[in-house]
């Protein structure tokens, strides 16, 4: 319950920045999404990070390489100089690791859920798609599947008794963003699906349990039954910048990188 | 200063000129549409049910276009891309051999291993890149083309593999390997216990067992060139079938998809690793879900090279390839990619093999309406394979369906005539046409029973390839391939018994006995015409050429035990395979055709003729080798005696 209640919050506060910068293309949108966080990020940093410390090591650090410049044809002092540096840079390693730690968490659960926004492309129409519901016992039932208006149903269902999985091979005729319906043992269980168009946000599996739930956050738990996921295979969308197509995530890191070392300087916060 | 200005005045005339030649040439516009095996006697049937063909033989011209000896498609094409006879380009078969082993090999291209390598325990590093090369000699004409500044576009060139070094828009055709480097291997997968089989010509056939719904399959890729044994790298694939409905999953490492019985997947990707997480190969494959019960029977394609991340060169530049697969998806780019072998090895159904040849043709067709759409100026050759692949399985018995394919491709030339209108010349030619293929003569055989060739026991008949029980001290000719006959000649095969002076006579004999060779059965000449390379050719490339090519009379054709040096017990006998049409037969007997929307002059063409055409539209001079001239032209006498 808490779960989705964080989900639904998180992703609520996602697709409005999302249907407030609607009129920009998706690439812009993440930029401006990983410039924000950049800030965020290097705010947080400064925040949480010890930067007295970080400062007398980086300071450390460049004095012993200047060591290693200047005596150079001395050997002894050269191999001190090394191990200085060596052990500065450990401790400069150390000392990041409490605000990458503080960092980690919420870094990974706005990837988890941006994946939604700019992972996944909706289903193309005209082209197969899988989809495939997982089952906690034995397969040996299928649910019966029924799909909008503008999905077709175009196998009977496959069930993969060594995986306890169904699937079934579906095809979009028509852009559609609606719900397939899984019925098994009286009880009735949906699955968000989205075809063509351009839908700001595809869900991607969705899952019974809690801890499943924190990286699969799209959709509320399936909740008491027999299902365990279910997952509609959707195409791996990518994001244009700059005349570059590549995955989403390769721009989320660097545009949130760049605008923090670009910031950091005004934040006054050494890294 | 004068005389440097002297000097330099005949070379900028020289330059200007070339540059105006270039100017004109360049707003030219040409279609050349190769129909492989476009038969005339099949047009000359079905005018009415060909309307565009019919068109184009009205408002043009319509004559038979002289194919190349022998009639075989890489030697015709090769003939169509140089201009020059089978001796100027050195291919005369799809196989030659090599005289040392008299082993066969590919006579399009070979493959050469890096120069330099490093071997570290069971790997091997090369220091050095391997590479593919093409054996066929001669300049290919878009080059000649791209020297004058011409664009061309030159789709599925058979005998172009690796394609032609040079700026114009180029991808491989026939000749070009699948990726475990054969000409199509495919790979049927099943449980049936009687299926004792474990290859065919062209397959593999795998048993597999199913259990709990599961089943293993694993695909064959290329030998690893990172490993010292060069174990062929694999690829695991696994279906899962449902326990009564006749579907199944199938999960590749990377997708999933659902089949019906009687489904073909579309194309999937395969990454081969060669090296894990260092260097892989990737191909792409079908999946046709054949039968699900009461026994599981699946066949995979041949794993094709990915023209959207080609492991060998198939197309100029290249990043061509990637281009045609970003806007059209994955394609074809076996050579050969009707799939005979499996028909003929009775895997798959008459139906089945029309279907997949089905979906062949609306790849090439969706490749072909892409790049017309595109075309602007220059030259556009478009190769269509469909015609003689379906040709060979139903010549003179499924007219109906063998009809529906050139159907298909007298729309495309519909389609081609819209786009080249009154100022764009276009022509559309095959290299041979087609035959009923009733006999199957065992070359060898004769030639053991006229005793020109022994075997370590007489007893020892069959269909053991490659020679497996010749005698070869007592051997003076053999043959391999379709139409080629060599002798056993001293210093030149391995242990040949035959002197040099003893050539001609050895010669004249075998042809004399091969023009009186009587078919037991039917009573008729099964040899219609012996050609000696030396007098037949102009070029003098005839270091692989065989020494005696046999052009039979129609309906008969060497035997596939022939094509690969076997000697089974029989001179001649029916033929029973499902490949029952053919043209490697005498040349006079299978002609191509010529169409063109302009009036053809020439009343008697030849292939060379279509390549001189070319040239002659864009004004670029024929280099020396070159043979013909423009159908166009009238062919004068002196020009004609000098062809």
């Amino acid at each position: 319950m808490v779960m989705d209640a964080f989900n639904q919050a998180f992703n609520s506060l996602l697709l409005w920045y999302s249907a407030a910068t609607a009129w920009a293309p998706a690439s812009v949108r993440l930029a401006l999404l990983s410039a924000a966080a950049g800030v965020g990020m290097i705010w947080v940093f400064g925040k949480v990070s010890n930067q007295a410390r970080i400062r007398t090591v980086k300071r450390k650090v460049q004095a012993h390489l200047l060591e290693l410049r200047i005596f150079s044809d001395e050997p002894a002092v050269a191999w001190r100089a090394q191990k200085s540096l060596l052990r500065a840079n450990l401790g400069y390693a150390g000392l990041m690791l409490q605000p990458v730690l503080v960092l980690a968490l919420p870094t990974v659960l706005l990837l988890v859920h941006l994946e939604g926004f700019y992972g996944r492309a909706p289903l193309a129409v005209g082209r197969p798609a899988i989809v495939t519901v997982a089952m906690r016992g034995p397969a040996i039932t299928a649910p019966v599947l029924m799909a909008p208006e503008g999905i077709e149903i175009e196998t009977p269902p496959v069930r993969v008794l060594e995986r306890n999985e169904v699937s079934w091979r579906i095809r979009p005729v028509a852009p559609v963003s609606g719900y397939l319906h899984f019925t098994i043992d009286g009880r009735t269980v949906s699955k968000r699906i989205e075809a063509g168009g351009s839908p700001l946000f595809v869900p991607g599996r969705r899952v019974d349990s809690a801890f499943a739930a924190l990286w699969r956050p799209g959709e509320p738990r399936i909740g008491a039954g027999n299902i365990e996921w279910i997952d509609i295979r959707y195409p791996q969308a990518s994001v244009s910048l700059f005349g570059f197509s590549t995955d989403w995530l390769v721009w989320f890191f660097i545009l949130s990188m760049a605008s923090a070392l670009l910031l950091k300087g005004r934040f006054k916060v050494s890294v | 200063m004068k005389s440097r200005a002297l000097l330099l005045a005949p070379l900028v005339l020289a330059l200007c000129a070339c540059s105006r030649q270039t100017t004109e040439a360049t707003g030219r516009r040409m279609i050349v549409l190769g129909v492989d095996g476009m038969d005339p006697q099949f047009l000359e049937a079905h005018w009415n049910e060909l309307p565009n063909l019919n068109r184009l033989r009205k408002e043009g011209g319509f004559r038979l276009l002289e194919t190349t000896v022998p009639p075989q498609s890489p030697v015709a094409w090769s003939t169509v891309t140089t201009g020059m006879d089978p001796g100027g380009h050195g291919i005369f078969d799809f196989i030659h051999r090599n005289p040392q082993t008299r082993m066969p090999f590919s006579s399009m291209a070979e493959s050469v291993p890096p120069r330099r390598s490093l071997s570290i325990g069971p790997w091997v590093v090369p220091l050095s890149s391997g590479s593919v090369r093409r054996l066929r000699g001669g300049t290919a004409f878009w080059r000649l083309l791209e020297e004058r500044g011409i664009d061309s576009t030159v789709i599925r060139m058979p005998a172009n593999f690796p394609p032609v070094d040079c700026e114009a828009q180029s991808l491989s055709g026939m000749g070009t390997p699948d990726l475990a480097g054969a000409f199509g291997m495919f790979t049927y997968f099943t449980d049936d216990p009687d299926e004792k089989r474990t290859t065919v010509p062209g397959g593999l056939i795998v048993r597999t067992s199913v259990v709990n719904g599961r089943a293993e399959l694993v695909l064959n890729g290329p030998a690893n060139s990172f490993r010292r044994d060069h174990t062929v790298v694999t690829y695991p694939l696994v279906a899962h079938i449902d326990p009564t409905e006749p579907v199944a999953r199938f999960d590749t490492e990377e997708e999933q998809i659902i089949l019906r019985e009687g489904e073909w997947s579309g194309w999937l990707r395969a990454r081969f690793r060669m090296i894990p997480g260092l260097a892989s190969t990737a191909g792409i494959f079908r999946i046709y879900l054949q039968q699900v019960r009461p026994r599981l029977r699946i066949y995979v394609t041949p794993v094709n090279i990915d023209p959207g991340d080609p492991a060998l060169p198939i197309s100029t530049p290249p990043d061509f390839s990637r281009e045609l697969a970003h806007a059209l998806g994955p394609f074809y780019t076996q050579g050969i990619p009707e799939e005979t072998s499996a028909y003929r090895a009775g895997i798959l159904s008459r139906q089945e093999f029309l279907g997949q040849s089905r979906q062949v043709l609306a790849d090439s067709l969706r490749m072909f309406r892409h790049e017309l759409s595109r075309f602007k100026s220059g030259l556009f050759f478009y190769y269509f394979s469909s015609i003689d692949q379906n040709s060979h399985m139903l010549w003179g018995r499924y007219d109906s369906d063998l009809l529906e394919i050139y159907r298909a491709i007298d729309a495309a030339i519909g389609e081609a005539m819209q786009q080249a209108g009154p100022g764009t010349t276009l022509l559309v030619m095959s290299d041979h046409g087609f035959a009923r293929f009733d006999r199957a003569v065992h070359l060898n055989t004769w030639l053991m029973q006229r005793g020109f060739l022994a075997l370590d026991d007489p007893a020892n008949t069959g269909n053991q390839e490659l020679f497996r029980h010749v005698d070869w001290t007592r051997t003076e000719a053999y043959a391999i391939g379709l139409n080629g006959i060599y002798l056993n000649l001293q210093g030149r095969e391995s242990g040949g018994i035959v002197p040099h002076e003893e050539k001609e006579r050895l010669l004249d004999r075998i042809t004399e006995e091969l023009l009186a060779f009587r078919d037991p059965k039917t009573k008729l000449n099964v040899v219609e015409r012996v050609y000696r390379p030396e007098r037949e050719f102009r070029g003098r490339n005839l270091a692989s050429a065989p020494d005696l090519i046999v052009g039979f009379r129609r309906g008969y054709r060497a035997s596939w035990q022939t094509a690969l040096g076997a000697v089974p017990a029989v001179p001649i006998e029916d033929n029973t395979d499902a490949w029952i049409g053919d043209h490697c037969m005498a040349a006079d007997q299978v002609p191509g055709v010529l169409l063109s929307n302009r009036k053809i002059q020439m009343e008697h063409p030849r292939l060379y003729d279509v390549t001189a055409t070319v040239l002659a539209e864009f004004n670029v001079p024929r280099p020396e080798g070159m043979l013909g001239q423009s159908v166009f032209e009238a062919p004068a006498e002196t020009a004609r005696g000098a062809r």
